[in-house]
């Protein structure tokens, strides 16, 4: 669903992102692991162009998303994001964040869209919060309204770039839980997290990015019971 | 000395006519120079050189230079030049709108910075354009912390217009001017302007607040 291949990408003279080559299967689950600063984010980042790549290809499905041609407003529609501080629209309701971009971007029917913004809502739990402004939620409730606020797009494939890193500990689990109802209904997911438990129970493939390369890639019980690499086990133990 | 208050007091509906003058020359000009500045401010970070570069030209040109000498360009230097002729109220409202657009430029180009650059790339993350990202979520944000310096820009043109009564506009201090003139009491008749303009801005900053307030995110 998405491949790509030999992204580099550099900010001035550093280096971020050294050559990485993947491939991101529909349905799947990725987690993405790495210290900070090593890139994952960024990397995130690139898959939907919100930092421009300086070489490398990314496809998305039949389409190169890296070409300056591209009309890369249409992929995004496609793909949906979910960001470490929520980004949640403050001017705007909880309802209004849902509905804004598929009315606007889609010309949604705003009757239809409203239904479906109270069905995602739902989901997240959130449906008697609708009318709030998020100034009026906690982290917790911003987050899961920014995950229905991508949802509402109809996305082919959720990025998660830490979704749970600004929270408070006792708000995580709610997050994490309406990403595993999301992955268990097949959605495709890229997340980069710190969240060692979601990786180990929810993800399909956990990669290590380290230094702008991924230096270990697997399923969750290869990669943390069976690391081949140095540095991976060297990741490991300092997270566990 | 003392403030004559019976001069005052007679020449109280003169005055007034001025002052009305004032006001909707201020207005008019606010609002002109408003418009300037929105398109100026949001060219002035414009990534595309074509635009980036004259509005900052602008901003420069309009910021380093005099008013009074801005407004003495348009009222006799155009009409020199160019061997036309412009209508007082025009060239007031034109040099006061240029120059307010200048300040309003740097008003909205910092509030527009001053949104968190994830509003903008939330926006763009669900399919949005920049101008519909600007359009809903940028600028909507931008406007409600805008609006507080705006108030104070147009308090600061109120005062300013009097500088157009130095090419001959009736307006309030102008006709200050033609009463002192007349009746050689000078302290009086301005001291009674200042106490005029300061109820307008007064008056004006209490509007603004109440504005603001209406405003304000709840």
């Amino acid at each position: 669903m998405i491949k790509v291949t030999n992204l580099y990408k550099k900010f001035g003279n550093l280096t971020v992102l050294n050559g990485i080559s993947t491939e991101f299967k529909r349905g799947e689950v990725v987690v993405i692991l790495g210290v900070s600063g090593s890139g994952k984010s960024t990397f995130l980042r690139c898959l939907n162009r919100l930092e421009e790549p300086t070489s490398g290809e990314i496809w998305f499905e039949d389409q190169l998303i890296t070409s300056q041609g591209k009309n890369i407003n249409q992929i995004r529609e496609q793909i949906g994001m979910v960001f470490q501080h929520f980004n949640l629209f403050p001017h705007k309701t909880a309802l209004e964040n849902i509905t804004l971009a598929p009315i606007k971007v889609k010309n949604g029917n705003v009757e239809d869209t409203k239904k479906l913004a109270f069905k995602l809502l739902k989901k997240v739990g959130l449906e008697d919060k609708a009318n709030y402004f998020p100034s009026q939620l906690s982290g917790g409730q911003k987050q899961r309204v920014a995950i229905a606020r991508a949802l509402a797009m109809k996305p082919k494939v959720m990025l998660f770039d830490e979704p749970t890193s600004a929270l408070d500990p006792e708000m995580i689990s709610e997050v994490l839980n309406v990403m595993r109802d999301l992955a268990s209904e097949g959605m495709t997911m890229i997340v980069v997290t710190h969240e060692m438990g979601f990786a180990r129970e929810v993800a399909d493939r956990v990669i290590l990015i380290d230094k702008g390369i991924i230096v270990e890639e697997g399923s969750p019980n290869e990669f943390f019971n069976n690391a081949q690499n140095e540095r991976t086990k060297a990741f490991l133990s300092k997270i566990l | 000395m003392n403030v004559n208050l019976e001069l005052i007091i007679k020449h109280f509906p003169f005055l007034m006519q001025g002052a009305i003058t004032t006001i909707i020359i201020t207005l008019s000009s606010f609002i002109l120079g408003l418009t300037i500045g929105l398109f100026i401010g949001i060219g002035r970070i414009s990534k595309i050189k074509l635009i980036q570069i004259p509005s900052s030209i602008y901003v420069q040109f309009v910021r380093g230079t005099p008013m009074l000498v801005q407004i003495f360009i348009l009222y006799f230097g155009l009409p020199s030049a160019f061997n036309i002729n412009i209508n007082p109220y025009a060239a007031g409202i034109f040099a006061l709108a240029i120059n307010s657009g200048a300040y309003v430029a740097e008003i909205v180009r910092s509030g527009i910075q001053s949104i968190d650059k994830g509003q903008m790339e939330a926006a763009q993350s669900l399919g949005m354009t920049n101008s519909m990202a600007m359009r809903y979520i940028i600028l909507p944000q931008a406007f409600r912390r805008i609006l507080p310096p705006l108030g104070n820009e147009f308090i600061i043109l109120l005062k300013d217009s009097s500088l157009i009564s130095t090419i001959a506009l009736p307006e309030l201090l102008f006709n200050a001017k033609l009463v002192a003139a007349r009746t050689y009491d000078y302290f009086s008749m301005y001291i009674g302007v200042a106490l005029i303009y300061l109820l307008l801005t007064w008056t004006s900053s209490r509007l603004l607040n109440y504005i603001e307030k209406r405003f304000a995110i709840s």
